[in-house]
């Protein structure tokens, strides 16, 4: 009886083991960067991760060890593959534009350079826009980025990098600054991901003003 | 010997007389006549009452305790052996329906296409996004992401600040 007992519990270990081998079957993969930082490659494929899986960063040699299943391991290849890549070009459209909301007064129709986006304009509360001016900037990945406009604006920011992932660019801190008195007045600092080839508003105003100052901006490689 | 009619007539309860008593050793009716209302005198007849055991009472009394007590600490020791096995028992058979579950699900698990279980990664989906402002310097500041349900139409998001001047 207790050797037949033994025997059960045995085969139920048996069991599970293989049960348990089957599911992780987990590999190991080394990948070495080139151009970029294993840090940063890090925190990108940190979502693709799964739960059983894990990385370790050796900054000596500027690589990154990933622990996962195969069919996962495949999959973050192909994104660090995309990601360390030579800095790209990043090409920048932005416009400005202040929009204000006059009481009683009648919606009024966008200028010419406006009409592609004037039925994001009048989803907001204000019902006059004027155009404070244009300019495109082109830069890498990691250098810094400045537009002058004409109407006393001043926008600094650093290209970020690429992700693929969302298929977005990072704008770091990005300042908007105003010449007030010849002095630059800075409005706001943020931080912006833009995807490729979409037109983004970035409207910012006061909680119940009159007034808001649109950044209409398009980022394309 | 007296006769039974005697016998009957000189019948007490408790009697120790030895004619009465040689005579329900010889005659069996007065025996059972005897017997329904004085058992004891069985007994008796045979001299059962001055039998002394060996060692005396108190050592054979001390003896049927003893037995007493082993018997009962045998008992005891009985219990758990038997609720040992229905527990044997028990385990067995749990081990024997996880270990045919086991073997079950093993067997689905063969026969499930390896596409089925390994759910496609999120970078080959596709599926990751990420707000279009990431980080703001006012932790006061209200950001609203205006939905939109057209990829290919701008997205609109709007920052309402009270640090914000009023001429913007």
């Amino acid at each position: 009886m207790l050797f037949a007992l033994m025997a059960l519990v045995l085969v139920s270990g048996t069991a599970f083991a293989d049960a348990a081998d089957a599911g992780k079957a987990l590999s190991v993969r080394t990948f070495q960067f080139k151009f970029k930082e294993a840090d940063k490659a890090a925190a990108l494929i940190k979502p693709l991760v799964s739960g059983e899986g894990s990385m370790a960063i050796q900054p000596s040699s500027n690589s990154l060890v990933v622990t996962d299943r195969a069919d996962n391991l495949k999959a973050i290849a192909a994104a660090l593959q995309q990601y360390d890549a030579p800095a790209r070009n990043v090409h920048l459209s932005v416009r400005l534009v202040g929009a204000s909301r006059v009481p009683g007064a009648p919606v009024q129709e966008p200028v010419a350079e406006l009409k592609d986006i004037a039925n994001e304009l009048s989803l907001l509360r204000f019902n006059s826009f004027e155009r404070l001016g244009e300019a495109d900037v082109q830069g890498k990945e990691g250098e810094p980025g400045l537009i002058d406009l004409a109407s006393g604006y001043r926008a600094e920011f650093k290209f970020g990098e690429y992700d693929p992932a969302s298929d977005t660019i990072k704008l770091n801190d990005f300042r908007l600054l105003k010449l007030q008195n010849d002095q630059l007045v800075p409005l706001y600092k943020a931080s912006l991901n833009l995807k490729l080839g979409r037109t983004v508003i970035v409207g910012a105003t006061k909680p119940q003003g009159q007034r808001a100052l649109m950044i209409v901006v398009v980022a394309r490689r | 010997m007296i006769a039974c009619r005697d016998f009957r007539a000189e019948l007490t309860a408790n009697a120790n007389d030895p004619k009465l008593l040689e005579h329900v050793r010889a005659c069996d009716s007065c025996l059972d006549y005897a017997a329904s209302f004085d058992p004891d005198i069985v007994f008796r007849a045979i001299g059962g009452g001055d039998l002394v055991p060996p060692g005396g009472v108190d050592a054979f009394v001390d003896d049927v305790m003893r037995q007493v007590r082993v018997r009962a600490a045998a008992n005891v020791v009985s219990v758990p052996n038997r609720w040992t096995w229905r527990r044997l028992s028990a385990a067995a058979a749990i081990a024997a329906g996880v270990t045919g579950a086991a073997l079950v699900y093993q067997h689905d698990r063969t026969i499930v296409p390896a596409a089925v279980l390994n759910p496609r990664p999120v970078a080959a989906a596709n599926l990751t996004t990420k707000p279009v402002v990431e980080t703001y310097e006012s932790e006061k500041a209200t950001i609203v992401e205006v939905p939109t349900a057209d990829t290919g139409s701008a997205q609109v998001v709007m920052i309402f600040d009270d640090a914000l001047p009023s001429d913007l």
